[in-house]
């Protein structure tokens, strides 16, 4: 029998009202945080300390939901409820905003950059997904207004490797979209949760998804390509996803993040009821029919809401996550057998 | 439901979900009357009726919000369409036309009867023959027998209306040109036919952006003015009289009629008091029970206004939409440059819907022209304009993908075809006609003369150019969602 543990490593304090979310640079060396305060905070490692490096205002007039790292790690992306997106500049040391995009309606909820670098992605209340390129001038163009979703979208994210984006929305589905020919289209919707999708998280090979909703579960999606030896039906050259797990019983109230670790393969949520939770697939778990164990949960992990979660990208297992309560926090994952 | 109108509107609606009865905040105003207190029962049918002292029974009226009343404001857009569905649609037509015939057999009332006039764009005429795989002059002779089947009076051409915004639209971009230097807006020039565009820049970029909208009335409208002025002067009718009918391609014309600035406070009437879609003129031939080929065709295409050996159909030079670009850039070529232009090489650039024509004289830039289709175009066009950024003197911008042929009226293809095959097809009918430029008829000389006493009368200003307005935002905290 072995024992997990989620240790809790530091409190990070400094947000003036909720924080929403967090996100780790591409070498897990910075930990950018945004919240109802208008202010995105850098939080670095000072000798063994995490410590705050610099607090970005004046970006924004409104909330700022949600903050996305370049691949690069050059720049940093924030959004907000002022519908603008903020691009930041930490080139030359500190962060300069060197671009507002401006065109969603209202609420911009998620930003995200694809593995590439050269496009991001961005979702309103305003129920559209926009796709913009990033060019080698460093301008930022639209590519295209996806209006597939028919009510306000939570969040985007684009697959690994590949241009590939997945979006998630109050309508209750997950949409998947792919550049064709002249522009870029939805391919396959996903509708088997029963409430709000609020985020999701692909595993490092791209080839497997996880999303989490209102109505309290977590649901775990494979991809099935053409002429797959399952027998999973697909249309034309596109892939069909399909799920393969539900996990519900765990979460008492809405979740609100979800986060698959590219490098331990753990699945993290964040809840309404507070608490961090920690899945583990079992051993020699049949990926189109998989297993997955609650091996940690951390109630009262946070005061109150628990927002946002994320998986270092380097540092294996160690987790950040952000609260309603303001407060930043790191956590180590530990098993001992 | 699915919107049908384009996706530069739809994307303007505020809220997620919202219909007139459920959360509409427009204010409504109610006739009071003095009332003694009494009860209100609903009715069977879910009206409510006012129960009088003595038991008799009074069916109360229902607050009825109006398109414009929509329009005015930036609640929402979505309400918008259901109060499309009882103002502007083919059974508002029919009804007018049951109410000629009722006239009809009623002695002395003949007089009370209205002239119905149909003006019928070429796109919409296109996307019909595409349909039954007819001609598009065929298809034309079939949808004017079609109407006067109906017991319409008259049917137009809008190509005809069209070179009036064409002339119109060359004119006003060489004053715009010319006072560049001195008129921050004056240019780019942006044009204004697409009532998609103009809705989506009135409600979400106001000032910034509307200056750079050209004045020019659209061919609908102008054919709007046309049909209520000119016509109903030579037919000694007041505009109210008359009640036209435009078939448009595109669901966001029927907003552009609507408009408070085509409305004629004297005489409480519109310049176009209904649009259909091309879908909906199918859906006629549906109520009718006959395939458009099976209709006994005119031998005309369509009517003409005055002389009867203009009645020929014809197109204009530069895609589906109406060729704006082209004929702004070659007039302002030789107007400007004395430069001929016979053959405008596009230059493609992110994608088909954004495309650029450039005038070089002497090794500098001279004009430099955009084609911009749909909303993504759009939005970058919008977005360089607003940070002083954009290089363009001219942009055609249109809100739907591919412009007006792949309007959202337009008829959706049948089984086995794909939507691109259809649009090729709808394309080769369109341009299948004999073009020429809106300068090479007299007749409009012969107007400008006639009717609006000269080409830059007070008249011909009103008659053939428009204004916009910015819609203010309306913010309220409990729109706030997380």
């Amino acid at each position: 029998m072995t024992e997990a543990m989620l240790n809790l490593v530091c409190t990070l304090q400094g947000h003036l009202d909720r924080a929403w979310n967090v996100a780790w640079n591409p070498t897990g060396t910075l930990l950018a945080s945004c919240g109802g305060d208008k202010a995105v905070r850098i939080w670095g490692k000072e000798g063994d300390k995490w410590v705050c490096k610099t607090v970005l205002q004046d970006g924004h007039q409104r909330t700022i939901r949600s903050v996305a790292w370049s691949p690069c790690g050059n720049f940093l992306a924030s959004c907000s409820f002022d519908a603008t997106v903020c691009i930041w500049d930490k080139r030359q040391g500190d962060f300069e905003c060197m671009a507002t995009l401006e065109g969603h309606e209202n609420e911009v909820k998620r930003v995200a950059w694809s593995a590439s670098g050269h496009l991001m992605a961005t979702c309103s209340r305003d129920k559209s997904v926009w796709i913009w390129e990033f060019d080698d001038d460093e301008e930022f163009e639209c590519a295209s207004v996806l209006s597939a979703h028919s009510q306000d979208v939570k969040f985007v994210t684009w697959h690994p490797h590949k241009d590939i984006l997945a979006s998630a929305s109050y309508d209750d589905t997950i949409k998947f979209f792919k550049e064709e020919e002249d522009d870029w289209t939805c391919f396959d919707t996903l509708d088997s949760h029963d409430s709000t999708v609020w985020s999701l998280s692909f595993d490092k090979t791209g080839e497997r998804l996880v999303s989490c909703s209102d109505d309290k579960t977590v649901k775990f999606w494979q991809e099935y390509l053409p002429d797959n030896p399952q027998g999973v039906a697909t249309s034309g050259s596109d892939p069909k996803w399909k799920c393969v797990c539900t996990l519900s019983g765990y979460h008492s109230r809405t979740i609100y993040d979800v986060c698959w670790c590219h490098q331990t393969g753990l699945v993290a949520t964040a809840c309404g009821d507070d608490a961090i939770r920690v899945f583990q697939e079992e051993p020699n778990s049949d990926k189109h029919q998989p297993s997955f164990n609650l091996a940690v949960t951390v109630n009262k992990a946070h005061s109150q809401d628990v927002n946002s979660i994320s998986w270092n990208p380097k540092i294996p297992a160690l987790l950040a996550s952000c609260s309603d309560d303001g407060d930043v926090k790191i956590w180590q994952w530990e098993q001992k057998s | 439901m699915a919107s049908k109108f384009s996706g530069a509107l739809q994307l303007t609606d505020l809220d997620d979900f919202i219909t007139p009865s459920q959360e509409c905040i427009k204010p409504v105003k109610i006739e009071k009357k003095p009332t003694k207190t009494g009860a209100i029962k609903i009715g069977i049918d879910g009206s409510y009726l006012e129960l009088g002292q003595d038991g008799s029974e009074y069916k109360l009226e229902k607050a009825k919000i109006t398109l414009n009343d929509c329009l005015a404001c930036s609640g929402c857009i979505t309400s918008a369409e259901s109060v499309l569905i009882t103002q502007q649609s083919q059974d508002e037509l029919y009804r007018i036309l049951e109410e000629n015939k009722n006239l009809d057999t009623q002695q002395g009332s003949a007089d009370k009867k209205k002239t119905v006039v149909v003006s019928v764009c070429p796109q919409s005429r296109a996307s019909l023959a595409a349909k039954y795989k007819i001609g598009i002059v065929e298809a034309a002779q079939r949808i004017n027998g079609f109407f006067k089947r109906l017991g319409v009076d008259l049917v137009f051409d809008t190509s005809f209306s069209r070179e009036f915004s064409l002339i119109e639209s060359g004119k006003e971009f060489i004053r715009r040109y010319k006072a560049r230097d001195t008129q921050k807006s004056a240019i780019p020039m942006l044009a204004s036919a697409c009532p998609g565009w103009i809705c989506y820049a009135e409600k979400t970029h106001g000032s910034y952006i509307l200056p750079y909208i050209s004045t020019t009335k659209s061919p609908q409208q102008i054919m709007g003015s046309l049909v209520k002025d000119y016509l109903a002067k030579r037919h000694g009718k007041t505009p109210d009289q008359i009640y036209h009918v435009t078939v448009m391609p595109c669901y966001d014309k029927k907003l552009e009629a609507s408009r408070q600035d085509f409305y004629n406070d004297v005489y409480r009437t519109r310049d176009v008091d209904c649009v259909i879609s091309t879908g909906e003129v199918d859906k006629m031939l549906d109520v009718e029970g006959i395939s458009l080929v099976d209709v006994e065709p005119c031998k005309e295409p369509c009517d003409s206004l005055f002389s009867p050996q203009s009645n020929e159909l014809y197109g204009h030079p530069g895609g589906g939409s109406g060729g704006y670009l082209e004929h702004v850039y070659k007039y302002a070529a030789q107007e400007l440059f004395g430069t001929h232009i016979g053959h405008l090489s596009y230059k493609t650039l992110r994608n088909q819907d954004f495309k650029e024509v450039t005038l070089e004289v002497d090794g500098k830039e001279e004009l430099k022209f955009a084609l911009a289709y749909g909303f993504r175009n759009i939005q970058n066009i919008v977005q360089k304009i607003k940070r002083g950024k954009c290089q363009y003197h001219f942009v055609e911008i249109m809100a739907c993908p591919s412009g007006c042929l792949n309007g959202g009226g337009q008829l959706r293809p049948d089984d086995g075809e794909s939507s691109k095959e259809l649009l090729q097809r709808v394309d080769e009918l369109y341009n299948s006609l004999e073009t020429r430029t809106p300068f090479q008829s007299n007749d409009i000389h012969q107007l400008y003369e006639d009717w609006l006493g000269g080409s830059d009368t007070e008249k011909a200003q009103h008659m053939l150019h428009t204004q916009y307005h910015e819609v203010e935002k309306m913010t309220s905290a409990l729109n706030l969602k997380w």
